[in-house]
């Protein structure tokens, strides 16, 4: 009582009669919010250290079992060791040849993928007019959508074919195929992230050198592509690291044969990866026999991989970061001017042969074809998957289970596992990864702690998916005798796609602006309510952006279901969460790599996968575009 | 304390990590009046206006030593509740920083988070601070249109009835023109002068003019320390430290 006649004296101001809102409901909300804010803040704590925990339990579990390896071969005879015989006697487990295969993979396919990826990124940034721009892009970013063993179906039933006629080779599987394919599914990242760079290198650069009379290639060559070298050498970085990382499609089309190219340079030599090593040979491994640790010191290879890439990316960024525009505009700009010297010096012009006109014509008409490559990749494997399995669908296709091996009947028993297997998957990341980012953005400070946790999460962000694929069968199969199971494989994809959404949710809380959330507590907002109706309204786009995309990335992966959760022929669905499950990618890999004839039933089963995951991909950038055109207003 | 002042700091000292922004500050703030604060940047100036209603608290290098009196009560006294000193205390930022909802939404946003649910109240609340913070006429027929379309100006005033919509009794205005051109500028000293008569405004600007056009106290501010306080029209005529006296002349800042 004395409370409600002290808020009616305060509100009894001059001028304001009878407007108070203030009455005896409002003392009763203020007592609650300190209780909810106490109880919020420990819920998020509690989740926010489950899911740390299960980061570090991860790495911990593959560092232990990988540790072994090590003890039992020594460190030189397991990473320098020139054969990998598991099953010889006695075993040898020298990695090198894998080592060796994976760096000769991805250094021919970023080879490749590089020049068309600059090309693709500069013509976009530079040269396209808006309407080719708007077909170009989204072209591009639908090739990022495609899952890996489509690209690997592809690759197995067409590429390597072509290479073997081209070249009259007796096998197209090689080193050759896999740097191709590796390419495709590279140039997509290396041009979104370089073309962002050169996007956002200033205008003024741009005009500074138009307005000495460069030419638009010289400008682009000598002002822009150096302004944004950091933002390129990190997006080859990523690129690189998307390559390393891949496992289905390069163990479809590499031979996989564990030998060192003799000679090195001899690109129709099959080769063996880290990553399809262990998507080989992880299913007929003994629990905790030399084999099965073998393989976990390969994760640990990987892990150390993605740790590079990962430092080296920070590395750049970090440079990035730390000289900003302004102190970094003379440094182009110098240059451009410095580049632009010589042309203004008349003995240099008499010399010159070649015109900068005919030279930027020559740099645009090579930057065409690379482009016209980029999109002639994406469009045949489109259009042969499009156009065969079109003729394979059916609603019997749709909705019936499969017979002979696949070779009859239908997928729908896939369809509905993959639809179970994601659904699971969010179920288990979603909150885990929404509460921690919450955490970690709005309820902790940054210290040497956070900074780990996020190393940490970068680190699980970056690792091959096969890697989850080990860790979810050692840990989850194997050792708490889940078995083959929906629910491992649930949890499996759950993992995988946990750092991402945290990184997502992260960014899209860090992305709103510090003054909204002093706005709110200016008022006397309490945190939670700060949180809940200030922070998380804005960021719920980029938050939805994230799962959607974590969504169609959990339904396209292969290599993290194959030995936890799928099964090939199944006419029923699990009536359990802890029966196996049938799924789209793993029966499209098991179709191409396994059955002889059934066409019909791989190609449709790839465009089945194609258009779920690509719609999935659509309805993200759908949100992203609708929220981007409800804030500009 | 007599009856005439607000808030009250007493000794009051501010580390940011090692380095101290705010120097045995002691200040009384006359209730109902329009307090300016200045000096030139840096001399810490808004830190002691985030004292007040102790935004400083989200800083987490922020340390303070002193007291700082609220109608006589500590504000960092145990039983005190930070929120409710923030209900009391009202804020309005340098850069306009609505909520990216409606204008309406951003008004009653206030009251909703302290309990008010019933719509006629809030109408009320949300047309009442409106008209006192002088933009009902411009916004009344598109009460729910995103906020963020309004411009500079409005947002600003938009801002001001929010802080109002939670009737505070006094208001810190963190250089509030600064990003404002001069017709809104004028607006808004306006409405400072007329809310004067209800709420105690406390002020920081870096426009001497402003303070010399709004304000009937000013303090100046130097290197963390408050040089010298008191009615505006003596600072700046006939200022007691030579400190003042330059800063006032332009000599330095």
């Amino acid at each position: 009582m004395k409370r409600e006649e002290a808020t009616a004296v305060q509100s009894g101001y001059p001028g304001w009669p009878g407007h108070s809102w203030r009455g005896p409901e409002a003392p009763f909300a203020r007592r609650n919010r300190h209780l909810t804010d106490l109880i919020v803040g420990k819920l998020l704590f509690i989740v926010a250290v489950l899911a740390i925990l299960v980061v570090f339990f991860i790495i911990g579990f593959l560092l232990r079992d990988g540790y072994q390896i090590v003890l039992e071969t020594g460190i030189w005879n397991f990473l320098g060791g020139v054969d990998w015989n598991p099953a010889g006697s006695p075993p040898s487990f020298g990695i090198l040849p894998l080592i060796v295969g994976t760096i000769l993979v991805t250094a021919l396919a970023m080879a490749i993928a590089v020049p068309l990826s600059m090309a693709t990124a500069i013509y976009i940034a530079e040269i396209a007019g808006p309407g080719t721009k708007a077909v170009v892009k989204p072209a591009v970013e639908l090739l990022a959508g495609i899952p890996s063993v489509v690209y690997g179906f592809f690759g197995l039933i067409l590429l390597t074919d072509w290479i073997r006629i081209l070249f009259d080779r007796p096998s197209g599987s090689s080193w050759l195929a896999g740097s191709i394919l590796l390419a495709i599914m590279a140039i997509p990242t290396i041009t979104s992230v370089a073309e962002d760079a050169l996007s956002s290198v200033p205008r003024e650069f741009r005009e500074g050198s138009l307005a000495l009379g460069a030419t638009r290639w010289q400008t682009i060559r000598s002002v822009i592509v150096p302004g944004a070298v950091s933002g390129i050498s990190a997006a080859v970085i990523l690129g690189m690291g998307r390559a390393i990382g891949e496992t289905m499609a390069v163990l479809m089309v590499t031979g996989n044969a564990a030998v060192i190219p003799d000679p090195i340079t001899n690109v129709f030599s099959p080769v063996r990866t880290l990553t399809g090593t262990l998507g080989i040979e992880m299913g007929e491994v003994a629990f905790g026999s030399l084999h099965y640790h073998a393989l976990f010191g390969v994760a640990v290879v990987l892990l150390a991989i993605t740790l590079a890439v990962n430092g080296l990316s920070r590395l750049i960024i970090r440079r990035m970061q730390r000289t900003p525009a302004r102190s970094r505009a003379p440094g182009p700009l110098m240059q451009a001017v410095h580049g632009l010297i010589p042309l203004s010096l008349p003995h240099r012009a008499r010399r010159r042969i070649i015109h900068p006109k005919t030279t930027q014509k020559f740099a645009f008409l090579l930057i065409s074809m690379g482009v016209v490559i980029v999109l002639a990749a994406l469009g045949v494997i489109l259009l042969e998957i499009i156009v065969k399995g079109a003729g394979a669908i059916s609603l019997e296709f749709l909705t019936a289970p499969p017979s002979d091996l696949g070779r009859a009947g239908g997928i729908f028993p896939a369809i509905v596992g993959t639809l179970y297997l994601v659904a699971g998957a969010l179920a288990v990341a979603l909150p885990l990864g929404i509460a921690t980012a919450i955490y970690l953005i709005e309820y902790t400070a940054d210290t040497w702690l956070t900074r780990g946790i996020r190393a940490a999460v970068d680190l699980l962000n970056g690792t091959p998916s096969i890697v989850f694929g080990l860790f979810g069968f050692a840990f989850l199969v194997l050792f708490l005798n889940f078995g083959v199971s929906l629910i491992a494989g649930q949890i499996t994809l759950g993992l995988m796609v946990l750092p991402t959404i945290i990184r997502t949710t992260e960014e899209s809380l860090r992305a709103i602006p510090k003054s909204l959330r002093e706005g709110s507590y200016a008022l006397g907002a309490s945190k939670w309510q700060t949180v809940w109706r200030v922070v998380l309204p804005p960021a719920l786009p980029g938050i939805i952006t994230g799962a959607i995309l974590s969504i169609g990335r959990a339904a396209g992966e292969t290599a993290p279901i194959m030995f936890t959760a799928a099964v090939f022929s199944s006419r029923y669905l699990p009536s359990s969460l802890f029966e196996p499950v049938m799924s789209l990618p793993y029966h499209l890999f098991i179709l191409t790599t396994s059955v002889a004839g059934a066409d019909d039933q791989k190609f449709g089963t790839a465009l089945v996968l194609l258009m779920m995951v690509l719609s999935i991909y659509l309805i993200a950038i759908l949100v992203r575009h609708r929220y981007n055109r409800a804030t500009v207003v | 304390m007599d009856d005439s002042t607000i808030l009250e700091t007493r000794d009051l000292n501010l580390w940011y990590g090692p380095k101290q922004a705010l120097l045995d500050i002691s200040i009384r703030i006359p209730k109902n009046t329009v307090t300016a604060l200045i000096g030139p940047s840096g001399c810490g100036k808004s830190t002691l206006l985030r004292c007040f209603n102790r935004m400083n608290d989200l800083i987490d290098s922020a340390r303070i030593t002193g007291r700082i009196l609220f109608e006589g009560d500590d504000i960092y006294a145990d039983h005190t509740d930070v929120y409710t000193i923030r209900e009391k205390i009202g804020m309005v930022f340098q850069k306009p920083n609505p909520f990216p909802k409606s204008i309406y939404e951003n008004v009653a946003y206030g009251p909703r988070i302290h309990g008010v649910r019933r719509k006629e109240v809030l109408d009320d609340v949300v047309e009442t601070s409106l008209k006192r913070a002088a933009l009902w006429e411009e916004v009344e027929d598109r009460l729910h249109e995103p906020a963020l379309a309004l411009s500079g100006g409005q947002q600003q005033r938009l801002c001001i009835a929010r802080s109002l919509a939670v009737e505070p009794r006094v208001i810190l205005m963190d250089e509030p023109c600064s990003a404002l051109d001069p017709i809104a500028t004028a607006k808004i000293e306006d409405l400072i002068i007329r809310l004067a008569r209800d709420y105690t405004v406390v002020i920081v600007t870096h426009n001497m003019q402003q303070a010399a056009r709004v304000s009937e106290y000013t303090g100046f501010m130097y290197m963390g320390r408050l040089v010298e306080f008191d009615r505006t029209q003596r600072i700046f005529e006939d200022p007691t430290e030579e400190l003042t006296e330059n800063y006032i002349t332009g000599r330095f800042g």
